[in-house]
């Protein structure tokens, strides 16, 4: 994770954890909802800078299309 | 006289089909509603590319009156039925190096992005699902790719941490063998549980505090609140946009890509420039092997100990498949990155320790099988390697033999006797002299065991080798 902000989050979070080991009832995995939703948020800001990045670098450069165009969808 | 169906010991947990082998073939029973997501997968663009590329193994549904509506699987009797191509050997992700699962973890994400792209999501991620044409990974498993539901998540995100990244962190970042944690825990490292590798500023490499940190944190959290409580709360997911999800996907693709680690020089990494043949004698060893390797044509060849993979090189040229073994982990990635370059590589290295080979394992001791339960080879290829499992490993050479010609295969073995320098270094420092290790009770061994079509002094008589057939 490249942004700033996120990796101080992530920081106290390193400090905070310690391992926990089999839980017989509790399906810890069921947390990679929040997983993924606060690390895809991050990610999607990335994925949108990227991409009107490389939309105003085409402008620019019109004949010089980059390879490294996130995917629009 | 009817094939057998063959059920397949490891394809029982995703309930949606079940893996046969039929004389040969390789079949999947499925369910309806897999029956009618592969139809609609069959036309898709992503799916058709990856097949043509290669990366997706190439399947076909098909109608079959012979096996349609039986019941051949406990109490389910399939909708529909898929042919898939044959995959030579079966291997799994704790016989492979940095590189291949590597590899194997961009081959899936690659996937994972163009079936995203295409509207679907694929419900798992294992390496398991990925084998191995030469060197070259392939997708196996078409029924992991589903609709995707409008607002989706990754939903196997934590699977790929859990048996992709981690073990490649790891790896790349703490130098801790991959192979022997994913040998163990078949279904990868929990968030928490590889969290406990890291630590001091090793937590702040790239990925660590995002992709292992914080989900042990939400784990912990979440284990500590409910782990009395009845009933657990429902946590209902929380709708994700495409930028969300192809965000994570494409990030999760550069944190692969980015994680290295540099070939180091082990014992045998740099094999071709420090063995301790001359020239000549080299030469001698590889028209040995050339002019019984090659005597005809053989679907699978196994080379163990094969190092950087010369002798497996030599071989290959006469075989379908082969097998190339060693438990140097650093020889094997030099190996694959090698091969891997190649367009149409037929040597599948893999990692594995000669002395331990992979055990037969899960789910009632057949869910992953033993590395020679796999597949029959035609050939193995044994090169200056009995000296190590008899004075390294202290398996005696008969037992070896036993092993060796239980495998019912033609051999080529080469005998390091006492006087060479490298039997004299392995001594060096050793108590026990290993009296019983010697040409002439080596060569009684032998015969008892094989038939001897040939053998060649190498070394002005330091080493011995031979072409066996079984008896």
């Amino acid at each position: 994770m490249n942004n700033p902000i996120f990796a101080i989050v992530m920081l106290f979070s390193a400090f905070l954890v310690y391992p926990e080991m089999a839980h017989a009832y509790v399906d810890p995995g069921s947390g990679s909802v929040i997983v993924t939703t606060i690390l895809g948020l991050v990610a999607a800001i990335g994925y949108t800078i990227r991409k009107y990045f490389y939309r105003i670098r085409r402008f620019f450069k019109k004949s010089d299309k980059s390879e490294h165009e996130p995917d629009e969808s | 006289m009817k094939a057998e169906l063959v059920a397949e010991s490891g394809s029982f947990r995703d309930p949606s089909g079940r893996v046969y082998e039929l004389g040969g073939r390789i079949i999947r029973g499925i369910d309806g509603a897999t029956a009618e997501d592969f139809e609609k997968l069959s036309r898709e663009k992503f799916f058709i590319r990856g097949m043509e590329k290669g990366g997706i193994i190439p399947s076909t549904q098909i109608v079959s009156e012979e096996f349609s509506g039986e019941d051949f699987s406990g109490n389910v009797s399939w909708a529909g039925f898929l042919e898939h191509e044959k995959i030579p050997f079966i291997s799994y992700p704790y016989e492979w190096s940095f590189s291949m699962l590597r590899d194997a973890a961009l081959l899936q994400l690659g996937i994972l992005e163009d079936a995203f792209n295409a509207g679907w999501m694929m419900k798992d991620a294992t390496p398991y699902n990925i084998q191995w044409r030469g060197a070259k990974p392939v997708f196996i498993d078409t029924p992991s790719f589903l609709p995707r539901m409008k607002g989706e998540q990754w939903v196997s995100y934590r699977q790929f941490c859990m048996l992709f990244l981690t073990p490649l962190m790891l790896k790349g970042y703490l130098d801790i063998n991959h192979t022997d944690i994913l040998r163990a825990n078949l279904d990868g490292l929990t968030p928490p549980e590889a969290a406990c590798y890291f630590r001091g500023l090793s937590r702040f490499r790239r990925g660590v505090l995002s992709h292992i940190f914080f989900p042990a944190t939400v784990e912990r959290s979440i284990a500590k609140r409910e782990r009395d409580a009845v009933p657990v709360q429902k946590r209902k997911g929380v709708i994700q946009s495409d930028a969300m999800v192809l965000g994570l996907i494409q990030q999760m693709k550069r944190l692969v890509t980015s994680i290295n680690r540099p070939i180091g020089h082990t014992d045998w990494s740099k094999y071709e420039l420090t063995h301790s043949y001359e020239d000549m004698d080299f030469k001698e060893k590889e028209a040995f092997v050339n002019v019984h390797s090659g005597s005809r044509h053989r679907s699978m060849v196994w080379d163990i100990g094969c190092n950087t993979g010369h002798f497996s090189k030599i071989v290959a040229k006469f075989s379908e498949t082969v097998i190339a073994i060693d438990g140097d982990h650093d020889a094997v990635e030099q190996l694959y990155l090698r091969e891997s370059a190649q367009e149409n590589s037929n040597i599948l290295p893999l990692n594995l320790n000669l002395a331990n080979l992979s055990p037969a394992q899960g789910w009632a001791g057949s869910e992953r099988k033993a590395f020679d339960k796999r597949g029959r080879p035609e050939l193995v290829l044994c090169l200056a390697l009995i000296h190590h499992m008899r004075i390294s490993a202290n398996i005696p050479c008969a037992l070896f033999l036993d092993w060796l010609s239980s495998l019912k295969s033609e051999a080529i073995i080469e005998f390091v006797d006492r006087s060479d320098e490298m039997v004299i270094k392995l001594l060096a420092n050793k108590k026990e002299q290993y009296d019983d290790y010697s040409l002439e009770i080596f060569e009684r061994q032998v015969r008892e065991r094989f038939e001897v079509i040939a053998s060649q002094d190498l070394k002005g008589g330091k080493r011995r080798i031979y072409m066996l057939r079984p008896k």
